[in-house]
């Protein structure tokens, strides 16, 4: 049974899908709900996804079917089938995706039936099923994708050898998405291949959506999430897939090169050609930036509160990288065992010195963190593990201030930044963490 | 002053707060005349009326949510599945700038949590857990209050809330109550108020302690009968002033100084008050509301149980709002010339201040969205300075705000007024009216900025809107985007909106029906 939650950093199965329309070009999400769900899940993602907006669908944009009292006792498929039809006059998406809520979830409506009672509908409309009460907004986030990608999708016999999908980061959830992706995508394209990210602003729903089933293979930058997507869609059209980490500065991401080079044809002189081109000029400016670093003698025991794709990469990065005590990792994620098994795997190959811990409350993350770094209590020699840093979320800026550490943001909820092309994956994101970390420091 | 009604008294002693669409008549879909739409009130049309195309929106939790989220040293328990409530992440921002601005104790973000009902609590039922979150919450966080908010789901499968919210109350150390606000059961937003409302009244103390919040009088101690004289004296020239949301410390401080000008003492409820607070909250001679729609439920309980008179005289914006509202509490206490007096000297100020400006407000056109009284309000004191208000967009409605609209009416009885929070709706009255500026409530400003037009805050929680000086600010908020509209203009050719162009060529209200 799941456990109660103190301000938990997701949201609902149908938050997820909030996010994933958010920024999927051309796709809009009808809510089967009552009027107030999107509303006010937008709200929570385009604000705690370092206030990412409401893309062009999402928001108040979102047609719902509004569900009153009358539909929960009598049935909503009526009012939906109604809602449908005239969102596919008023709305100009080119893939309606209709969503359900607890409330009609819990009724019964058949929203298979509601969805085929459209007539001749000008687009295509296909629907899911995101209760809240059966999982949060990473799994919102797989139940759309998969039922995008595996369920609409044509299938596509042909392959395209160059061409890769991108699966795992979550939009607003990852705050850095559109960043990150875009490093990604740059990389690879530099290598010669061609990229589908589905979430930056140069996708198109023709041009990336409908051809993703082409790949040759898809990358899963993501220990845990967006597995299901890429297992059917092996299943389904054939292609195999590729899970990693987000890769964060030049030795995660020449690692990350490489090992991709191993699932898909890359010629390897260009390889090693991209990676000593990104390496030299990754540490050209990483160097200058030690000048400063060093003579201030800035080095952290260091703490990370973040979902479980950025936990491994920044904590990695901090202590391979910059030569801190990354002590404590601390996941927010709520995990089935499953899951969970599969970030500890993970974490377990990336030793970093740290300790992996699974918390989804805000205080007792808190407290946690603050017993580990004890006031003297009278004593002559203590050990308080200072001075501290801590990367966490725009809820952690507090606990840091407790035990005198400094804060910098970064995972959901991000309220506290705005985020545009920010990125912290790749030689270019490693470069604007070492940038944020310590102009904080600096401020 | 509307009269309570028997079944007013009712509603307080039942376990579920009412939603407006019982108590009161609503609409959240009308378009018409400013002039029809209060007899459209009076004779019943509005219930007919609906959409056969929706978009979301809010529903009465997310208010209720705002509301509470503000109360100090309280914790709230969301009783739901996961995502209900996690807008509180943002709301716990707002809260925390609010309790900052007004220098309260507790400065600290509000603490929350979800009960998580996953598939088999839904089957099963949540009320053991939570059960088990409340005590939690009451052991690890030690608040004075703990708000449990009920959301859709375990609305749906039953759980009995206020047996458990009982329960608690015996085992916890914090007072322990409810808002039921299932989002389906009401379009109306407005239903959040009496929602948040009815939880004080339920399980909130109103009685003051002896010896903590005041020492009994000693009646051997000669002074005591002077003590008791001034204790009454001061109640009788205290008004308790109900805000909002919406309503921010500047407003509060505008009508506070306006207050006490008269020589009244102020006190400002519900939203940031504490336990504390709420204890003395009877020892007032008036409850006065700040908003047509917000109060009526706890003001007309005020009465009925404490025999508290109340006043509900609009909303103060503009100097003609802000002398109603004025002389009908300086009325209440004798001070009707006084009050008149006030408003004549600030009027005059506000004139000086305003006439150089009115040249810049000549005809244009503004379009004004957001809270119904709000907008129709700010729409009658901007016709005053030379403004041609085109259209009113009205969120939801309620036959409380039935005497805002028929002054609305005789004012501006031939602008466009629609009840409508709906996003197509207002992108195509936009692209039709081509408007100089849009006022709208937050939350809206992007669909103006992508098609080109300035927009300012209806409100604004960090800014001043009530009164003299906060008219004296909205109108230099205005000239400011009108005179440099460049970010919208500059986005205007890149930005889209999700609707076909054909739904521009239909009418802006073609998916609302009788």
């Amino acid at each position: 049974m799941a456990c109660f939650v103190e301000r938990p950093r997701t949201t609902c199965a149908l938050g997820g899908a909030i996010a994933v329309i958010n920024a999927l070009p051309g796709v809009t999400l009808v809510n089967h709900t009552a009027i107030g769900c999107g509303g006010n899940l937008s709200g929570v993602i385009s604000g705690g996804g370092g206030n990412m907006g409401d893309g062009i669908f999402a928001g108040s944009h979102m047609p719902s079917s509004a569900v009153g009292e009358r539909e929960i006792v009598f049935g909503g498929a009526n009012r939906l089938t109604e809602e449908i039809e005239n969102a596919l006059d008023v709305i100009d998406a080119e893939l309606f995706v209709v969503a359900t809520g607890c409330m009609t979830e819990m009724i019964g409506d058949d929203v298979e039936a509601a969805v085929r009672a459209v007539e001749n509908p000008r687009k295509p409309v296909i629907n899911i099923s995101t209760p809240s009460f059966k999982g949060d907004a990473y799994y919102g986030y797989e139940i759309i994708l998969d039922a995008i990608f595996n369920k609409f999708v044509p299938k596509s016999e042909e392959k395209d050898s160059k061409l890769v999908n991108i699966f795992g980061i979550v939009p607003g959830f990852d705050p850095f998405f559109r960043g990150d992706l875009t490093e990604i995508k740059r990389l690879l394209n530099k290598l010669g291949l061609k990229v589908n990210t589905f979430f930056t602003a140069d996708q198109t729903f023709e041009g990336n959506v409908l051809s993703a089933s082409k790949a040759a293979l898809n990358i899963l930058l993501s220990p845990v999430w967006g597995t299901t997507i890429v297992k059917n869609f092996e299943e389904v059209h054939g292609t195999p897939y590729f899970q990693t980490l987000l890769p964060i500065g030049a030795i995660q991401t020449t690692k990350f090169l490489r090992d991709l080079a191993e699932h898909i044809d890359i010629d390897s002189d260009l390889l090693e050609k991209v990676i000593q081109e990104e390496t030299d000029e990754y540490y050209a400016d990483f160097i200058r930036a030690t000048d400063t670093i060093t003579n201030r003698q800035w080095y952290f025991y260091s703490a990370t509160i973040t979902n479980s794709n950025y936990a491994i990469p920044v904590g990695k990065y901090l202590y391979e990288e910059l030569g801190w005590h990354q002590n404590d990792t601390i996941v927010t994620d709520i995990l089935k065992p499953v899951k969970k098994r599969a970030l500890t795997k993970a974490f377990e190959a990336n030793d970093f010195g740290s300790t992996l811990t699974l918390d989804t409350d805000t205080q007792r993350i808190s407290r946690e963190l603050i017993k580990r770094r004890p006031r003297n209590q009278g004593q002559r020699y203590w050990d308080n593990n200072t001075p501290f840093f801590l990367l966490g979320s725009s809820l952690d800026r507090t606990t840091a201030a407790e035990v005198g550490g400094t804060a910098l943001p970064i995972s959901f909820p991000l309220s506290s930044r705005l985020i545009t092309t920010r990125a912290y994956a790749g030689y270019k994101g490693g470069l604007q963490l070492v940038e944020d970390i310590f102009s904080t420091l600096l401020a | 002053m509307a009269a309570t009604t028997e079944k007013d008294v009712n509603y307080y002693n039942q376990a579920m707060p009412p939603v407006r669409d019982t108590r009161l008549q609503i609409a959240d879909t009308f378009h018409g005349c400013a002039c029809e739409m209060a007899d459209c009130s009076k004779s019943g049309c509005l219930l007919k009326k609906n959409r056969s195309f929706w978009q979301t929106n809010a529903c009465q939790m997310a208010l209720t949510l705002m509301m509470c989220s503000t109360v100090q040293n309280s914790v709230v328990i969301m009783h739901g599945p996961i995502g209900c409530g996690t807008q509180l992440h943002g709301l716990a921002a707002n809260a925390v700038k609010g309790k900052t601005n007004r220098g309260l104790p507790d400065q600290k973000a509000p603490i929350w949590l979800s009960s998580n009902l996953g598939e088999t609590d839904v089957i099963n039922g949540g009320e053991k857990k939570l059960q088990e979150t409340i005590e939690y919450a009451d052991r690890t966080y030690r608040p004075e209050i703990i708000f449990v908010v009920a959301t859709c789901a375990p609305n749906i499968i039953g759980d009995d809330v206020e047996k458990i919210v009982n329960i608690t109350n015996e085992t916890c150390a914090a007072q322990v109550t409810a808002l039921h606000c299932p989002g389906f059961r009401s379009r109306v937003v407005a239903s959040a108020y009496d929602s948040f409302y009815h939880s004080l009244i339920r399980h909130i103390n109103f009685k003051a302690i002896p010896y903590k919040d005041y020492v009994p009088d000693n009646p051997a101690d000669p002074a005591a009968q002077m003590g008791e004289a001034v204790f009454k004296y001061k109640i009788a020239h205290t008004v308790n002033l109900f805000n909002a949301t919406s309503i921010g410390y500047q407003d509060e401080q505008e009508m506070v100084r306006l207050l006490q000008a008269l020589g009244l003492n102020v006190r400002i409820y519900a939203e940031y008050s504490s336990a504390d607070d709420f204890r003395l909250l009877p020892f007032a001679a008036l409850n006065v509301s700040l908003c047509n729609m917000h109060d009526d439920y706890m003001l007309k309980f005020l009465e009925q149980e404490y025999n508290m008179p109340y006043i509900i005289e609009g909303m103060p914006i503009g100097p003609d709002q802000t002398r109603k509202w004025l002389v009908a509490i300086g009325k209440f206490f004798g001070l009707e010339k006084e009050a008149n007096l006030l408003a004549d000297y600030e009027e005059k100020k506000l004139a000086e201040a305003i006439e150089p400006l009115k040249p810049k407000f000549e005809k244009k056109k503004v379009l004004l969205g957001g809270g119904s009284v709000r907008v129709a309000a700010e729409a009658m004191a901007l016709k005053k300075i030379g403004i041609d208000v085109i259209g009113i967009r009205g969120y939801n409605f309620d036959s409380n705000a039935d005497p805002v609209f028929e002054e609305l009416g005789e004012e501006l009885p031939d602008v466009t007024l629609t009840v409508s929070n709906q996003a197509y709706e207002f992108a195509n009255q936009l692209v039709k009216y081509a408007p100089d500026l849009v006022i709208t409530h937050n939350g809206s400003h992007a669909i103006p900025a992508r098609l080109g037009f300035p927009s300012i805050q209806l409100f604004d929680a960090g800014s001043t809107f009530f009164g003299y000086g906060g008219f004296y600010n909205l109108a230099k908020k205005i000239i400011f985007a009108l005179e440099n509209n460049n970010l919208a203009k500059n986005i205007v050719g890149h930005a889209r909106l999700p609707y076909r162009k054909e739904w521009y060529e239909q009418d802006p209200f073609a998916y609302q029906n009788d």
